[in-house]
Parts: structure tokens; sequence; C-alpha cells
């Protein structure tokens, strides 16, 4: 025995082994839920014992660093925004959910705590998992965005949420997180970057961004609004179970299209959108609030906006709760007094 | 099942178990058994294509030694093809046999069963004369068959059709199947050494079928010699550690080559050679060089992993491989390059033909003529034949001056080859792009962009030549650390730290590329 196994051998198993001892142990909290790939009944949402609920990862992405109470402090406002990489912005004061709290705070100064769940990727799928958790910690006010741009990630992370799950021999190798981390850096922070997007398109089976950018077939995009919607009706369902009022923002994109000027488009979102108000779920149009004279000048990339981009949708969800008060229980909310913070903790 | 499967990272462990807990004929049978099951997994209707060249040189073999096969025993074995499309038939319905083909199976199987006996009736030099012929002619109908008549077929078409007349050819959907080059030339390779007496024929029909199948080089070589192969197979020798840990180094060497580097490189080669690719310079640079390494990647990975997987039962299979992209001129090219192929064309074709014993032009003759025929091997397609062409062509030039001047007498490192690599690294990149292009008419577009070096309006090229150095640079210097041995997997001589530090970064580098089942190129051939 002594013979078969070499020192080389035994140096590779020794640090590969401390390696993953490693990060099992002093990161666990770190990879804890890495490997769920957003599907995580927990959501990233990891609560102490004095209540206190940190926002960390969910999969692979990470939420703005927040933290905020389990139960709704008296008198305040809370509002929880759920949805992609466009309500997460470009940072945490830049994105609208914060500036959302701090104009309602001015406009009626009112305590509010305006948390920010969005993360990057997360389709309609992904973004139910977010939702279902986020409404254990009494939200005052649901805000929903609805896209139809990442179906293919959600699928994507799905499979390999099954894939690290399953004792598949094929995955086998898998299970070592160190072997997956690697695995998973190379593809995202090496192969996406360097190689151009037409090769990744021939290329890359997985790759989500690719497979969506690849696909403008309208059979394709009339599924995944299908798909939107379902998951949509879901989540109102669920909302409404709970008694608390939705809003939901569908998304639009700016199209450059050879031949035509920039214009907004939302592959039939807003229509879908507008179908599912009703009693506690309202619904505000992007297309409709960036439908100005200067509207592309808000947006960043063809669905990202700019920092005045969020400061205007922040201004008119302001002024749609302001107007509808009563829909949105505010009118049960105290005053705050001069002085008072508003907003969740930044961490 | 691929090598880089699941499936052969399960088979493979069981295998090494079962061999060395076994002994004696029993290891044989397993040997045989594990090789169809093997090859099964690609194909299971073509083990009855394995078994026909099996049994035709097993049985041509023994015929050359002078030994005769008891009738019923030729006649039983000839028609064993023929019972396979009948097992497939009966118990294998998704196999697709109709009687037809076992109809045509049996009849083959009893032709040649006649033409065995008939020969027998001959004495001395003549049978042994026919015995080889009709090795050879059997051997590479099939082989012509299935690889080369849609080729024929469609050539002959195109030549009627310039010339004005119109035909409607038979064209038959025939499937190539996986190594059928490889062990056909393994087999003739045995039959043609046994008739010039540099062997003696196998006895035992499960040893040559287990030499003819052997799982490990029998899809894409090493193509290897009976004489050398065989004796190894019969030796019963008992277990040492240093096959384990050899053998895996090899297999981890293998490994890192195709997974990490070729499986890599191929996505940039794949896109510069796809026929819907506006090429520039840049992109017709980048993508052949992209091309070389993954070809290199590919090909000489899976010889490791054969090597690594043979060694693990003790056996030792022939180098493929040994730095070729160090050659300096074309004949250290193909020293260096698919050596057991190079030697196969060398020893059954160049020297029959008379080699370099005749004059000048008949030299120049013999090579061109062994070249052609060497890229015709690699596919059914005028590009492989231009290619090999090509080759003939630079190893006729390399003959004359002022070429002959960068031919050195060994492949030993010196102050002309600070000329002779970057040429010769010019000519193979020329060859690979050849080699590469799908037709004569990609092939010029490729020739025509080099031409044109305006940066490409929609695709940039920097970050992919960051790509490409990020999988080829590790390779180079894992070949700098073993070029002293002389020996592309002597990574297994190094010092022990430097061993596991290498094995460590190697095992990281596959494991960060892994993707389920990635074809090899020579596959297809």
């Amino acid at each position: 025995m002594k013979k078969l196994i070499t020192p080389a051998f035994l140096m590779l198993v020794v640090i590969l082994a401390l390696a993953e001892l490693t990060a099992r142990v002093f990161f666990a909290q770190d990879i804890s839920g890495r490997f769920a790939y957003g599907y995580d009944p927990q959501a990233g949402f990891a609560e102490k014992q004095d209540g206190t609920v940190k926002l960390f990862r969910a999969g692979g992405r990470r939420f703005h660093p927040q933290s905020f109470q389990r139960h709704r402090p008296p008198d305040t406002y809370r509002i929880f925004v759920v949805g992609d990489s466009v309500p997460r912005g470009p940072s945490f004061k830049e994105a609208y959910p914060w500036l959302l709290g701090v104009e309602l705070h001015q406009q009626q100064h009112l305590r509010v705590e305006s948390i920010n769940l969005a993360l990057p990727g997360y389709g309609a799928r992904r973004c139910q998992v977010v939702l279902q958790k986020a409404l254990e910690f009494e939200p005052s006010l649901i805000i929903m965005h609805v896209n139809d741009t990442n179906k293919w990630e959600d699928e994507r992370e799905w499979r390999r949420s099954l894939e690290f799950q399953g004792w598949h021999p094929s995955h086998w190798l898998m299970k070592v997180f160190i072997f997956r981390r690697l695995y998973e850096a190379k593809l995202e922070k090496v192969f996406w970057p360097l190689v151009p997007d037409q090769i990744r398109l021939k290329h890359a089976v997985s790759d989500a961004d690719a497979q969506v950018a690849a696909s403008k077939d309208p059979e394709e995009i009339a599924a995944r609004i299908r798909l939107a919607q379902e998951t949509m009706v879901e989540n109102v369902a669920l909302v409404r179970r709970h008694h608390i009022p939705l809003l939901v923002i569908s998304q639009c994109r700016l199209e450059k299209d050879d031949g035509r000027p920039p214009h907004l488009t939302d592959h039939g979102l807003e229509a879908m959108c507008a179908a599912l108000s009703g009693p506690g779920v309202y619904h505000l149009s992007m297309r409709e609030v960036f439908n100005g004279p200067d509207f592309a000048s808000y947006f960043a990339d063809s669905g990202h906006l700019k920092s005045q981009g969020h400061r205007l949708l922040a201004e008119a969800i302001a002024r749609k709760i302001l107007r509808e008060q009563a829909n949105f229980g505010l009118p049960r909310v105290k005053v705050a007094e001069a002085g008072e913070a508003a907003g969740p903790s930044e961490k | 099942m691929s090598f880089i499967s699941w499936q052969y990272l399960l088979f493979l462990p069981c295998i090494f178990i079962l061999y060395w807990t076994l002994s004696g004929s029993k290891r044989l049978l397993l040997l045989l058994a594990a090789s169809y099951f093997f090859y099964a997994g690609w194909d299971v209707r073509f083990l009855a294509l394995v078994l026909s060249t099996t049994v035709i040189d097993f049985l041509c073999g023994l015929s050359l030694d002078g030994k005769r096969t008891a009738p019923l025993t030729a006649l039983l074995l000839s028609l064993t093809p023929a019972a396979w499309t009948g097992v497939c038939y009966l118990f294998l319905p998704s196999a697709g046999i109709s009687p037809g083909v076992m109809g045509l199976a049996a009849a083959l199987g009893l032709i040649f069963f006649g033409f065995h006996e008939l020969l027998w009736a001959f004495a001395g030099e003549g049978r042994r004369r026919g015995f080889l012929i009709l090795s050879i002619c059997f051997c590479l109908a099939i082989l012509g068959f299935f690889k080369y008549f849609g080729f024929f077929v469609q050539s002959a078409r195109t030549l009627l059709e310039t010339a004005g007349l119109h035909t409607d050819p038979v064209l038959l959907k025939i499937i190539l199947p996986v190594g059928i080059s490889f062990y056909t030339f393994q087999s003739l390779g045995y039959v043609i050494d046994i008739y010039r007496g540099v062997a003696h024929a196998c006895r035992s029909f499960v040893t040559f079928a287990a030499f003819d199948a052997f799982f490990p080089q029998m899809v894409s070589g090493p193509i290897e010699r009976g004489h050398q192969l065989i004796p190894q197979l019969e030796a019963d020798h008992p277990f040492k550690p240093s096959y384990l840990q050899d053998g895996l180094s090899m297999i981890l060497v293998g490994f890192f080559k195709k997974v990490f580097v070729a499986d890599n490189c191929a996505v940039l080669a794949n896109y510069a050679f796809d026929p819907a690719t506006h090429l520039n310079g840049y992109w017709a640079v980048l993508g052949v060089v992209a091309f070389a390494f993954q070809i290199y990647g590919d090909f000489s990975g899976y010889t490791d992993m054969a090597r690594g997987s043979a060694k693990l039962l003790g056996i030792d299979l022939v180098e493929n491989f040994r730095f070729p992209y160090l050659a300096q001129n074309p004949s250290d090219f193909w020293s260096r390059w698919h050596i057991s192929l190079s030697n196969w064309f060398r020893d059954y074709l160049y020297i029959p033909l008379g080699g370099n014993r005749g004059s000048r032009w008949q030299t120049l003759r013999n090579l061109g003529v062994t070249m052609l025929l060497a890229g015709l091997w690699h596919g059914a397609s005028w590009i492989f034949v231009l290619w090999g062409a090509y080759h003939g062509a630079l190893l006729i030039a390399y003959r004359f001056p002022p070429l002959n001047w960068l031919s050195g007498r060994d492949d030993r490192f010196s102050w002309r080859s600070w000329l002779a690599l970057p040429l010769m690294w010019v000519f193979i990149l020329v060859g690979w792009a050849m080699f590469r292009s799908a037709d004569l008419h990609q092939l010029w577009a490729w020739f025509a962009s080099l031409g044109q070096w305006q940066a490409s309006l929609d695709l940039p090229w920097k970050s992919s030549c960051g790509w490409l150095l990020i999988h080829t640079v590790p390779l180079i210097l894992l070949q700098l650390l073993t070029l002293k041995y002389r020996d592309e997997t002597g990574v297994r001589n190094l010092p022990w730290p430097v061993r596991g530090t290498v094995y460590l970064l190697l095992l990281l580098l596959v494991v960060s590329s892994s993707e389920q089942d990635k074809e090899f190129i020579y596959f297809q051939f």
C-alpha cells in the first residue's frame, strides 16, 4: 500500500482535502445556499436569534447588503422590491427602491423601510422563491417587476441545482465545492467576458445570456411571456392570500433596430400585467413612465436604467402610492417625527 | 463510450480491478469482453465489422505461417460476423439490421471461406502471396466501402457530368464505423509482418481478437504491431504499483490536453472555420493557431489516455506524439506526429514501393504517393488528398535547396533552428488550414482573408487572443517541464513535490473546463 500511494499523490489529496474542509468550515455561511442556485427556500435571508434578518446571497447572486427586523416595527411602512438587475440598479443608493423610501419620507414624513430584494438575472421562477420568503417578514407593500428576459437563466440555474442535489455519476466530481466553484468561476469570469458574443452564441449551451440574446424568435418571446404570466398569476394569488397590496411593474426595453428610431417595447408585458390588476393588485408600466421626449437618456443599455432613470421611476411610484394611499395601506401608518431616519439599515 | 465520459470513468476501474484479480486466459477473455462492450457502446452493429477483420486476418495469418485451420472451424469463424448480425436482428431491433444485411454478411463469409479453402490447394510462395492478397483485398474492401464508396461515386459523377454525361448513381447512406481505419490498418500490419517473417501468427483466436479490438487503442490508435502487443496480452504479469501510478499520470495529462486545451481552443477554431463567418486576417491566423492546438490536444490527449488506460493493465502502447510542434522540417514533423501511422505507411507502403533505394525521382515519387494515400486515409474528401499532397510536396521540397539546408541530421536545437522552427510552423499552420477547411472554396476564402487586415466590424479578436493564451500557455509550460525526458507524459519523472503540484494544477484546470461528452476529432477517421 505504501508503494501504491506516492508522496505526490498524497500531497494532491491532502491539499484538496484541506481546501475543501476550509471551505466547508470557515466559509460555511458564504457557501450556504450557493449551490441551490436561487432555489433554496431560505432565498438568501439569514435570520439571527435577535430577530435581525440579514440579506446575504441567493445562489450565485448577492443582494445589496441590507438588514431589517423580522417583525415590522410599529408605524413603519415596509416595502419589498422583487425583481432582476433592473430594479437592483447600479448601486444601493442609486437604485430606485432606496430613492423611493427617501421620496416617501420627504413627502409624507413617513417612516419607510424600502428593501431592495432584486437580484441580477432573476426571472419569474426565482423571483417567486424570493417573494415566498419575503412574505414572512410582514411587508406593507410588495413591488414586483415582471420581465421576459431571464427565463433561460432561471432554467439553467434550476438544472444546476438539480445536478448538485442529484447523485448521478456525471455529477460526482462537482459535489466537491472547490471544483464546482472553480468550474463556475471559469465559465462566468473568463468564458463570458473573453469570448465574443457571436462565438458564445454558437458554442455555449448553458449560457443564459447568449440564448436570450440569440432568441428574437416570436415563438420564443411568446413562450417567455406565457411563463411570466403563469408565474405572475401564482404570485398574485400568493400575495392576495396574505392581504398585502401588490404593485406589479411591467418592464420595457429600449430597442434600436436598423432603420427605425429608438423606441420602447414591452413584448406584451404591459397588457398582461394590466389584465392581472384587481383588488389589491395594481399596475405601473415602465413604458408609460419613460414615455417622454428624452426617454433614451434614462437607459444605460437596452434594459437597465441610469441613475436619473431610477430617480424618475422612484418619483413615479411614489406619486402612485401617495395618490392611492388607501389602496396601498398608507393611512394606517403614523407620521414619523422630524429627524427620524427612514429606510433599512445598509450593511 | 468516450474516454471523457462518466461511463468510462466507471468502466475503467471495474476492468482494472477484475483484470488484476484474474489471471491467464481469463484475463484475455475479460479484455476481449471489455473491448467488445466498449466498442458496442459506439455502435453495436459494427461489431460485425470488427469480427470480420479479426476472422479474416486470424485465418490468413495462420495460413501464412503454414498452419491450416480445420475447415469446419474456418467455416464457423467465417460466419461469426453474420451470426452477430443475426443476434442484432433478433434481440436488438433498434439496431436496424435487416435479413438482407444478414444474408449479405453470410454470403461474404462464405466467399471468404471459399477463397480460404481454395488457396490451400496451392503450395509454397504462391499460396502465401494468395493469402496476403486475400487479407488485403477483403480488409481494404470493407474499409473502402464504408469509408470511400460515397466519395468515389460522387467524384465519378462529378467527372462524368463535367464531360457532359448525366448520371444517376446509386447513393447509399453509409455510416462510417468508429475506428475502422485504425483497427483495419493494425490488423493488416499483423498479416504483412507474418508474410515478411517478422512475426509469427497468433495461435489463439481469443488472443488475436483481444489484440484487434483492444479497447484503449482501438478507435483512435496508436496503431500497434502484432509482435509488440500480442506478447504483452499473453504475458501473465503480476501487478506493480508503477502501473497504477504511471497510468493515472498519463490519463490526467491526456484529460488536460483534451478538456482544457483542445475543447477550449475549439471554441475559436470552430468559429473561424464556420462557412458563415466573414474572416479577416486576424481571425484567419487566430483560428488556424487555435485549430493547431485543438487538434494536437485532442489527438495526443486521446493517445495519452489510451496509453494510460493500457498502462493500468500493465501494457505499454507505442508513443504516438513527441512534441510535434518542435519539428524543424517535414521529416522531423512526421517522426513526431501520429508516429504509429507514419511508421505504418513507411513500413507497409513507402518501403515496399522502393523507399529511397531507387533513383532520386523514384524516391520522390514514393514520397508523393505515400503522402497522398496518407491524406486520403484521413478522410474521404479531396481536401484531405490535397493536404496529403501538400505534405508530400513539403517533404520533396526539403530535399532541394534552399530548404534542404534546414533539414538537420537530428532534431537537436541549433542556431539553424531559429529559422527552421518558425518556418516549419508556418507550413504546419497552412496544412492545418487545409485540413480543417470543409472544401476548396472555404480554403480559398481562408487564403484570401490573409490579405484583409482591417479590424472586423463586429468581432473583436484581442480578447479572444487572451482566451487562446490562457488555454495554450499551461500546455507549453507543461511541455517545457517534460521536454528533457523526451516524453510528453514525462510528468511522472519529475521530483515528487513538483509532480504533486503539477498534478494539482492539471486537475484544477481540467475541472474548470469540464463539460460532458465532447467528441474527439480523430474518431471521424
